[in-house]
């Protein structure tokens, strides 16, 4: 019998004997012997087959996911077995489940929404990639990435406008769905299509030519142009949407990455472009310049440049199989510009050194400096993100290429018409953008009002900073003008101005707003 | 070597190769092929989906659903698929703390035993408490109530099941006689119509929802909630009522079925009493009164009446949106009464069916020694004390002949100085009780706070003075038993880290440290235990004197209860109660029980003119989030901050913008969340999930005076401009 009597003494006291018996059977582990012996039957994929095509795909055929919204009733279990059956990193999945929110009173309106890769038709990544590390299955259609091929430079994360692929930092590569594609060949269902209690996810064959969308068309609201890339996912629902339906986190003011490397890339290698065009031009003009220091520098400044975009990259080793991707992707293209650029800055600083052919070596570098720059806008104008679009990305990139060459011009070459024109030069760009943000805050028909909010709203101190480094630019200049310590005033704008353009490509990436599709509450 | 053009393979690749995994997985990453597997029963919720544990040398290292199981049918819910990765936490516990620091388990089980026998010695037994919990196997429930009730001689033993299905639990005891949950989930596809009251399984049960799906009958599916949820976008017909006006809505439907003449007075007369005494109390819930308490108009509550009254196979389902209510028994009686009053019981695609909330709530009404004496008995039979005193070997004056107090009113006792000492397994009530601020401020108070958990990091847990390490589900053996009496199994496919140890070791160790090795002598094992409780249940309703032992249940695909001896013959895989008409109090027949309405306890006013409803955020979180949040792959599912869903109409009245970042006050506490615009949440009422630690500092502490049981659903808020 217990111990009843309630004395305020001790218990009999633990023997070590029970303790370590308790712990050595808590270590042991007894379910296979005791239980495994029942389980030996076959996978019963025939549960599945109802959702997936026999065979594979014919001539103008390819597989594609289809899903039944009806269905879909948002208990998410696709997201965790693609995790699970494909033996993904801690925080990673292929699947993700989003929101859309609409209707009015007893029209309410939600529906959760399961995403993956469309497999599209003109798959923007594989157009993108630099390196061809997608690929495009001929018979299935499956877009596959090629996981040793990528070198981790993340433009296909930019370029879909489906947010499918992601970056791994572990690994330093993107990995993506694949649509279980082995499991397709073994006739398995994949992994999502295996787990949803309401088989809500199918896979059915696709003709090619009902891919052909006439512009305008979207898979869901808040679902990008299917016109682009002519994905291969197909939405269906037999109760139809309200009119006001649009993605649940549509109001919300998401921070993209800010992306450092690229954006020391981006400003150190306009300024150097820039350097190189003044120089040109100042020649041409028959003014006098710096032309070695101007040379030297802006060389420096563009190997620099093209040094910190490596370290963007996450395999870098494999980059120089960039001449893969020339015929689609301008990521191919401006490694081959800034490959030919840094070769041609290096003659012109030998012909500056022997002082031979040095205007036409400067010219050209300054035009095939150009044609870099186009070709750096043109990776993001491509992405078709809308903060992206080209007028804004080609005036911010040789807006920054004109400032800061002028600039370092001015702190090189001092002179009361070179300081000016640098200031006038910043004065305009700046102005010209800040109008252009209230102008995209305030028309709610602008396609990138949602990163005029994130300007205006979460990236105000980025605003604040930039007019109060322009103000200091102003002043020095105006004292340098006057005659005032011009060496210390030039310099010290140069430096600070080169700090505005970086917050200026800091905001470019972070209030760039990529596309996706429809989020949920979170994020 | 010049490298290929083209790597189609290489290490990275095959990082991610699967290959055929055996065991009838199919296609299995190849770093993760198992060399066995072993299926056990999940560890979250009531449903008790059966999970395929892929093991290398006898340690889980991936994990499938089952696809020969009854319940669930090859699927699971995102919890079910992340079972294990709550285990691998970093935050696990590998130590007792006492105070904090790090002790063995002799100074810890020294300190537990010197304590609670001091306090008692002190203060008389009446100052220990226990707070259990439905997420433990039954066999170690079963040893906490004899432990701490016939070992340590404690009065008050109560549990977290009394937040979540104590309703459901009073209801069917007082209507049938016992409490006796009738369905087997083929009943969601052998109905015409399904009416789901307070009930979101979408997203709260989604493999039983995948059984509605199944229903090849194209069934009239009518979800009875004040928000538009998940399920009532899926259902065919939604009634969106006003909060808490359920009791009102069933009684109303009651009485037009009356009206219509659409009851089956046969089995009235022959199963049921009461009837006349109920008809009568219906005539004053004219469709007109119940559609000012509902807002629901006359038309559609006589249309919704139709549907019940037409229907072949009419089954009801309800959750906590019943159970978690004022007046909550009534309520859940006011449905039993619709499936009694219709004869749709004990009949295919019928039921008037409570859908529980945790893994093993089930086993914890039976075997929790709580509410009841172990296996169903009442304490104050004399025949009942003396069965489970002869069964346990012990004196029969070991068993008090009164329950001890509920969970609030042990809340309450600590608050007031009575209690002294308490002990948590399991549960989280810093942030799961009830107006929680008020129950923080109580627990402050104890002299002595032992917390038994898989994490000393819950709110509850690092408030305690001593805390026990506790393995987790998948550490150790056990059965549960599931929302339509299916008894499972769990098993030990993960070494415990450190010094955990199962809540059945742990239970050991402390009984032998109190010197209870004599009582406890056959509890060496789960399994020994679980022979021990079936010879509890001989003679009961739930009666498993036919299960032979762990072998049987793994080979049956889990049992339900009742499986007397003699029945062991025609065991079907899928049974439903009441097939007779028998109930089971004394006379046979189910009871028709009613109440007047009242009025909700806090209805909004001027000061604070919002009602909070509160309830589950999404599949991916599970009460407390205490495990699930453990998970990054189920962190990406839900939003990481405390969010409120707000009306298009009352968000621009209030001029508040999409995921602006407000205040909502209640008289209790102010909290900040996010704010989500969604038609679904009706004007002049706002959703919280439970899951956030803020939401029940705001909650109204009232209680249903039958169950005992928290009004979670309804409290009065305003909603301000967030401090900063």
């Amino acid at each position: 019998m217990c111990d009843l009597g309630v004395s305020a003494g001790y218990g009999s006291g633990p023997s070590a004997n029970l303790i370590d018996e308790l712990l050595a059977e808590q270590r042991t582990l007894t379910a296979v012997e005791r239980f495994s012996q029942w389980h030996d039957g076959g996978h019963a994929s025939n549960r599945y087959s109802h959702l997936m095509p026999t065979g594979l795909p014919g001539k103008g055929e390819q597989y594609g996911f289809e899903v039944d919204l009806d269905c879909c009733t948002g208990c998410k279990a696709c997201v965790s077995a693609c995790h699970s059956l494909n033996g993904l990193d801690d925080d990673e999945a292929w699947r993700d489940v989003g929101l859309l929110l609409g209707g009015r009173g007893a029209e309410a309106y939600q529906q959760t929404v399961t995403t993956a890769c469309h497999h599209c038709a003109d798959p923007a990544c594989l157009n993108g990639c630099p390196v061809g590390a997608y690929e495009k299955e001929a018979d299935t259609g499956v877009v596959r990435h090629l996981d040793d091929q990528c070198i981790g430079c993340g433009y296909c994360v930019l370029k879909c406008p489906y947010d499918v692929p992601k970056y791994n930092p572990k690994l330093g590569i993107v990995r993506k769905c694949d649509m279980c594609v082995g499991r397709l060949r073994d006739g398995e269902a994949p992994a999502c299509v295996q787990a949803c209690p309401t088989s809500a996810i199918s896979i059915r064959m696709v003709r090619l030519e009902n891919l052909n969308f006439t512009a305008g068309t979207t898979m869901l609201p808040g679902a990008y142009d299917s016109s682009y890339t002519r994905p291969s996912t197909r939405y269906v629902t037999a109760k139809g949407m309200p009119s006001n339906t649009r993605p649940a986190d549509a109001n919300v003011m998401r921070l993209e990455h800010a992306h450092w490397p690229l954006i020391g890339m981006l400003v150190l290698t306009q300024m150097s472009v820039g350097m190189f065009a003044v120089l040109a031009a100042l020649m041409l003009l028959g003014q006098a310049v710096a032309a070695p220091a101007t040379a030297y520098g802006a060389t420096a400044l563009l190997v620099a440049g093209l040094g910190m975009s490596v370290l963007h990259l996450g395999r870098p080793l494999g980059a120089w199989r960039f001449f893969l991707g020339l015929r689609t992707s301008w990521m191919s293209r401006e490694i081959l510009a800034f490959s030919l650029l840094a070769g041609c800055a290096m003659l012109a600083c030998g012909a500056v050194q022997l002082d031979r052919l040095v205007v036409p070596m400067t010219l050209l570098t300054a035009l095939l400096g150009l044609a870099a720059v186009f070709t750096s806008a043109m990776i993001y104008v491509d992405t078709r993100r809308p903060f992206w679009e080209g007028e804004l990305t080609h005036v911010k990139f040789f807006g920054s290429t004109l400032v800061l060459g002028l600039t370092a011009a001015a702190a090189l070459t001092p002179g009361v018409a070179l300081i000016g024109a640098a200031l006038v030069a910043r004065c305009v760009l700046i102005g010209w953008e800040q109008a252009r943000n209230r102008q995209a805050y305030d028309d709610d028909e602008c396609a990138w009002q949602p990163s005029a909010r994130v300007l205006k709203l979460r990236l105000k101190w980025v605003r604040e900073a930039r007019e109060a480094v322009f103000m200091v630019t102003f002043v020095l200049s105006v004292l340098a003008m006057a005659g005032l310590a011009v060496v210390w005033c030039t310099m010290a704008v140069l430096i600070i101005a080169v700090i505005a353009q970086v917050l200026e490509r800091y905001t470019f990436f972070v209030a760039s707003m990529g596309l996706r599709m429809a989020g949920g509450y979170k994020s | 070597m010049i490298p290929d053009l083209t790597q189609q393979t290489g290490p990275l690749t095959e990082r991610l190769v699967r290959e055929p995994g055996a065991f009838g997985l199919g296609q299995v990453p190849s770093r993760l092929k198992p060399d066995a597997t072993a299926h056990l029963v999940c560890g979250f919720c009531a449903t008790g989906c059966s999970l395929t544990a892929h093991l290398r040398e006898g340690e889980a290292i991936n994990l499938s659903p089952n696809g020969n199981y009854p319940v669930n049918l090859a699927m699971a819910c995102p919890k079910g698929w992340e079972a294990l990765t709550p285990l691998d936490a970093l935050d696990r516990g590998t130590a007792p703390l006492l105070n904090g620091e790090p002790v063995d388990w002799a100074v810890a089980a020294d300190t537990f035993v010197g304590r609670m026998k001091a306090i008692i010695a002190e203060h008389g037994p009446e100052a220990v408490a226990v707070l259990s919990t439905g997420q433990i196997v039954t066999e170690e429930m079963a040893f906490l109530g004899a432990f701490a009730k016939f070992g340590m001689r404690l009065r008050h033993i109560d549990s977290n099941t009394r937040q979540c299905m104590a309703t459901a639990a009073v209801a069917y005891k007082q209507s049938f006689g016992f409490d006796a949950p009738p369905y087997s989930y083929a009943d969601f596809e052998q109905s015409d119509v399904l009416v789901f009251v307070g009930s979101n399984p979408c997203i709260a049960h989604p493999i039983m929802w995948q059984r509605v799906m199944m229903n090849s009958r194209s069934p009239t599916i009518i979800v009875v909630d004040p928000r538009r949820t998940e399920t009532a976008m899926a259902a065919t017909h939604h009634f969106a009522i006003q909060p808490k006006s359920d009791l009102v809505l069933l009684y109303g439907l009651a009485h037009l079925l009356i009206q219509r003449g659409a009851v089956d007075e046969a089995f009235i007369q022959a199963s049921t009493s009461g009837y006349e005494e109920l008809a009568m109390f219906l005539t004053a819930f004219d469709p007109a009164r119940v559609s000012r308490a509902t807002g629901l108009s006359v038309e559609r509550l006589e249309g919704f009446a139709d549907m019940i009254g037409s229907g072949k196979c009419v089954s009801f389902w309800w959750t906590m949106g019943v159970n978690q209510g004022h007046e909550s028994t009534r309520t859940a009686q006011a449905i039993i009464n619709l499936a009694l009053m219709t004869g749709n019981i004990g009949k295919p695609g019928t039921g008037a069916n409570s859908i529980t909330g945790q893994c093993n709530a089930m086993g914890s009404r039976l075997f929790g020694n709580a509410t009841n004496l172990l296996g169903g008995h009442d304490p104050g039979n004399d025949a009942h004390r003396a069965k489970v005193a002869a069964v346990l070997g012990i004196d029969a004056a070991l068993i008090d002949r009164e329950l001890g107090l509920a969970y609030d009113q042990i809340i309450e006792g600590i608050a007031a100085g009575r209690i002294k000492a308490l002990w948590v397994l399991a549960t989280n009530p810093s942030h799961s009780w009830i107006d929680s601020e008020a129950c923080n401020r109580a627990l402050e108070k104890l002299e002595f706070l032992v917390v038994q958990d898989m994490y000393p990091t819950t709110d509850t847990a690092r408030r305690a003075h001593l805390y026990l390490p506790a393995a987790g589900w998948g550490e150790k053996d056990g059965t549960f038993i599931n929302a339509e009496r299916r008894i499972g199994l769990v098993k030990k496919v993960r070494r415990a880290p450190g010094l955990a140890l199962s809540d059945f070791n742990i239970l050991r160790l402390l009984a032998h440290v109190w010197g209870c090795d004599e009582m406890f002598q056959a509890w060496t094992s789960p399994e020994a235990v679980f022979e021990i409780l079936k010879q509890l249940t001989r003679g009961q309703p739930c009666d498993i004197t036919g299960i032979e032992g762990y072998e049987m249940i793994e080979r049956e695909r889990g049992i339900q209860w009742p499986l007397p001896k003699s029945d062991r013959v025609e065991l079907k895989t899928e049974r439903r109660l009441f097939e007779d008409g028998r109930f089971y109090h004394p006379d046979g027949r189910a009871k028709f029980l009613f109440d007047e309405p009242r009025a909700l306890p806090e209805p909004a006013d001027d000061a604070f003119p919002f009602v909070l409803l509160t309830g589950r955020g999404s599949s991916a979180q599970w009460h407390t989030n205490t495990r699930t949040a453990k998970s990054e792959v189920l962190r990406m599912l839900y939003p990481q901050q405390c969010y409120v869903e707000v009306h298009p109409d009352d968000a621009s009245s209030l001029r508040l913008a999409d995921r602006a970042r407000v205040s909502v006050a209640s008289r209790r506490a102010c909290v900040e969340a996010t704010v989500v615009i969604t038609a679904c949440v009706q004007r002049g009422q706002v959703y919280m999930p439970m899951h956030y630690e803020e939401v029940n500092r705001l909650t109204f502490a009232a209680f249903d005076p039958h169950s005992r049981q928290p009004s979670y659903k309804a409290c009065a808020v305003r909603i301000g401009e967030a401090k900063r």
